[in-house]
Order: C-alpha cells, then sequence, then structure tokens
C-alpha cells in the first residue's frame, strides 16, 4: 500500500483514512501500487488527492474538465457513487474506494 | 540510403507495424502496440531518425500519443496527451490526426471535439491553436456519423488547410494564426442550404507538393435523390480546387457513387488521384465488389481498378484514413478494411494482394519509405 499526500482536513487530523484500490491497467501510473492510502473526507477530495499527488493516474479517471471518464465506475464499499451522492459522496474511515472500468466503454 | 517499406496500420484493437524491403514481396507484421485500444491515426515522421507515432484512444482512460524511436520495435507513452484548458469545458474525446510541422520535432494535432494542438518537443507537451479550435464557428459544428473531428492536416508554407467533419474545409493563410471557413462550391446534403458557409461533412482532402493550388476533396455525397428542401444535390462528394481551396468543382462524374471516405493522390503526378466510391446506405462498394477508381487528368475521368480484388459478396468500408500509396518509382497504394484485411495495389493499384487477412478492423494506414 502506497502512501501518498492527504487533503486539507487530513492536515488537521480530521479527514477519514481511506484506502483505494487500483485497477491494474492503471497501476503503472502508480508506479505500480494496486492500493492507495489517503485522507479524504469525500470523493471529491480523494479525487482532489489524487490529481495532487498521482497526477499522472488522476488523468486516467478523469477528463480535462474534472468529471469522471464516462466508461469508469468508481465505487464506496460496494456501492456506485452515482447511486449515492457522486463525487459528493462522503466517507467514513475504512472505506474503500474502487476504480473500475465500465463495461460500456466497448 | 532509404530502402524499406514501413506501414502503421492504426485498428481497433492497437497499432500495427509492418515493413518489407523495396521489391515489397514479403511484409514482416509486429504489433499490437497499445493492445486493445483503438488507434485513429498515425505518423511516420521522417524527419531525420524516422519516428513513429500513434494516438491510443482509450474509451476508459483516455487519450494517449504513443511514440517509437525504433521504428516499431516498441513504442512508450509521450509525456502528455493534447488536453483542452480546464476552464475551456470541452474535454478530448479522440485523437484524428497526427502530422509533421516545421523544424524537426513540431507535430500538429487534429482531435475530437474538432479542434487543433501543436506540439514543438516531438509530443511530449501541446498547446491548442486557439485560431481554429476557438474560432467563432466551432460550437457550432455538429458532430458526423464518426464524432466531430479535424481530420486532415494539410500544410503548405503559411497555408494550412484544415477538414472537419462536420465542418468543412478551413484555410489559414498565415501559418496558422487565424482560420476562415473556405468552402465555396463545397455542397452539404443534409441541411436545406445545400452550400452553406460552413457546416459541410468533409471525409478527406488531399493535395501534391508540386501542385500546391490544387486539391482534392472527398465530401460526403450520396445526395442524389434528396427530396428534401433544397432539392437533389448529385456529384457533391468528390470535389477538386485549382485556387488553394478557395473554391471548389465537382469532378464526380463518371464515378459509380460520389459517397466514400478516402481520397489520394499519385507521388508523382499531380493529375492522378485515386477514391473508392461506396454506397451510401451500406458504406460499402456498390454491388458488394469492392474497387478503387483511379483518375489520371484530374477528375475530368475515372477507371476502375480492382484486379485481384473481391469480386463479389464483400461488404468491407475503407475508411478515411484507410489508404495511402508509397513513393516508390511505380508507387504501391495501401487499403486497410473495417473487416481487418490489408491489401496492396502494386504498379498503382493495376494489381491488387491481400496482405492481411485478419487484423482487426483497421482506421489508419499510413506508408514511407525509411
Amino acid at each position: 500500500m502506497v502512501p501518498t499526500g492527504s487533503d486539507k482536513f487530513h492536515s488537521m487530523g480530521s479527514a477519514p483514512a481511506i484506502t483505494i484500490h487500483v485497477p491494474g491497467p492503471l497501476r503503472t501510473y502508480c508506479a505500480g501500487a494496486a492500493q492507495l492510502s489517503i485522507s479524504a473526507h469525500t470523493v471529491r477530495a480523494a479525487l482532489e488527492d489524487l490529481q495532487r499527488n498521482q497526477a499522472a493516474l488522476y488523468r486516467n479517471v478523469c477528463d480535462e474538465t474534472g468529471t469522471l471518464r464516462r466508461h469508469l465506475n468508481m465505487f464506496v464499499n460496494s456501492d456506485n457513487v452515482r447511486d449515492l451522492n457522486g463525487v459528493d459522496t462522503t466517507l467514513a474511515a475504512g472505506d474503500v474506494v474502487t476504480i473500475l472500468p465500465a463495461v460500456s466503454g466497448g | 540510403m532509404a530502402d524499406r517499406i514501413i506501414l502503421t496500420i492504426g485498428t481497433k484493437k492497437g497499432v500495427f507495424v509492418a515493413d518489407a524491403a523495396k521489391p515489397r514481396r514479403s511484409f514482416a507484421l509486429r504489433g499490437p502496440f497499445g493492445p486493445g485500444v483503438p488507434v485513429y491515426s498515425t505518423l511516420i515522421d521522417t524527419r531525420g531518425t524516422p519516428r513513429l507515432y500513434a494516438s491510443s484512444c482509450n474509451p476508459f482512460f483516455g487519450m494517449k500519443v504513443l511514440r517509437s524511436t525504433n521504428m516499431g520495435k516498441s513504442f512508450a507513452e509521450t509525456k502528455s496527451a493534447p488536453a483542452f484548458p480546464k476552464d475551456d469545458g470541452r474535454a478530448l474525446v479522440n485523437i484524428w490526426a497526427l502530422e509533421a510541422g516545421g523544424g524537426k520535432k513540431e507535430l500538429w494535432c487534429g482531435v475530437e471535439p474538432a479542434s487543433l494542438f501543436r506540439s514543438h518537443d516531438g509530443g511530449d507537451s501541446w498547446d491548442l491553436v486557439p485560431g481554429i479550435s476557438n474560432h467563432d464557428h466551432a460550437r457550432k459544428w455538429q458532430p458526423g456519423n464518426g464524432g466531430l473531428c479535424m481530420h486532415t492536416i494539410i500544410r503548405d508554407g503559411n497555408r494550412v488547410h484544415l477538414g472537419i467533419s462536420t465542418g468543412g474545409h478551413y484555410l489559414s493563410e498565415d501559418g496558422g494564426e487565424t482560420f476562415r471557413a473556405s468552402n465555396q462550391g463545397v455542397g452539404a446534403g443534409f441541411a436545406p442550404d445545400p452550400y452553406p458557409e460552413f457546416g459541410q461533412c468533409v471525409h478527406k482532402i488531399a493535395r501534391h507538393d508540386d501542385a500546391p493550388g490544387r486539391l482534392y476533396m472527398q465530401n460526403h455525397g450520396g445526395w442524389a435523390d434528396w427530396t428534401g428542401p433544397g432539392g437533389p444535390r448529385p456529384d457533391i462528394g468528390v470535389l477538386r480546387s485549382d485556387d488553394y481551396g478557395r473554391s471548389w468543382r465537382s469532378i464526380a462524374k463518371g464515378l459509380p457513387s460520389d459517397f466514400g471516405f478516402p481520397i489520394v493522390v499519385h507521388p508523382h503526378d499531380a493529375d492522378t488521384v485515386y477514391v473508392v466510391p461506396l454506397e451510401g446506405a451500406t458504406r460499402s462498394c456498390p454491388s458488394a465488389a469492392p474497387a478503387v477508381w483511379r483518375s489520371e487528368n484530374g477528375g475530368e475521368s475515372w477507371s476502375r481498378v480492382a484486379r485481384g480484388l473481391p469480386k463479389k459478396q464483400s461488404y468491407f468500408t475503407v475508411l478515411r484514413d484507410a489508404m495511402d500509396i508509397d513513393r516508390l518509382k511505380a508507387p504501391a497504394l495501401y487499403f486497410g478494411t473495417t473487416t481487418g484485411q490489408l491489401w496492396i495495389g502494386r504498379e498503382g493499384g493495376e494489381q491488387w494482394d491481400c496482405l492481411f487477412d485478419s487484423l482487426p478492423p483497421i482506421y489508419n494506414v499510413k506508408v514511407a519509405v525509411v
């Protein structure tokens, strides 16, 4: 598990620690890591953390407008964030965020 | 001394590279590189030590530009791919054109949604070209069946010709700083106005170095029987300009269909031009009998060159960037099909042979002598 930077809340010690699972094709963009350990209050904050600390990985997950790529899904534990509150879905300590290619991409 | 023929073949499942000695008897194939990812554009950059480029258009993870410095034995991603500024609001969907620019490392790149990027360092960094990407018309262009793509970039000194589907032909005469729609005589079949200022579904544009004022265009034809507003528009599909693209006239008479995608000019004769007429409904050759059609007088008349090609029951499409011609003394044509065959037409298309018959669907074929 590769620790990365933390969001602004984390520096105050208040953001929950979560784990991001990285799919195989994207591990080359984060030094081969299958999991990343970060702290973030929301999925949006988690993505912002990736943007700051794993820029190459972030570019594969979000387009240049900051939108999650169309054929990717993000899950918080077993729920797709699209069925929750999107990128504003809140995170709790121990949550697992999984990035997965959708079957819609071909 | 140049002594090998090299082909880059962009497919639905990655880019392949094939090469052969000059007689072109046997091509060796390697790849796919960027496996499983569609490649809509390739470039064989022969400035200095040859470099190969391929766009890798990943539907999951976005766009990459691949580069090979060892003649296609391996490819690696450049440091970055074109991307819109964050506050632009547009996001890159696809990369449709890669062309060599000035100097030894400048590259030009046409993308979807239709915009132009330029790199000064061989593809490691990219800048948006605002003169066309932020043109007053840019937000009015509409996607064609393949998306809203900038697929043709032709440089001629300070002139730059761009082909956009559906946007039409745009011309710069100041090196790409500013552009204007230049579509006089270019018809559109899907709008009430048959000759709009812009918005035509241009499929491909080609020119010859020895005749820079002459351009050929494969436009979206197939509107001879249109009965809607504005009436029928026969022969708007294959066009020619003799004034650097300021105006265009039809050269489609004599073809079995004015619909098609690629258009290619003979490397040693600006009057010889090749097209692949397709039926609009099926995007396959008339009567399902594939054929390239050749004009040797600038489009005044056409002849069918199909010896060796299937005679029936072939329903493949040859897409806009899937045909090219090499520069040997007796040049060979090459085209790839949506059913994964790569054909070579020796002696300028006189005799066709299938080089590879089970590749993935082919989007792009480029050839160079290196």
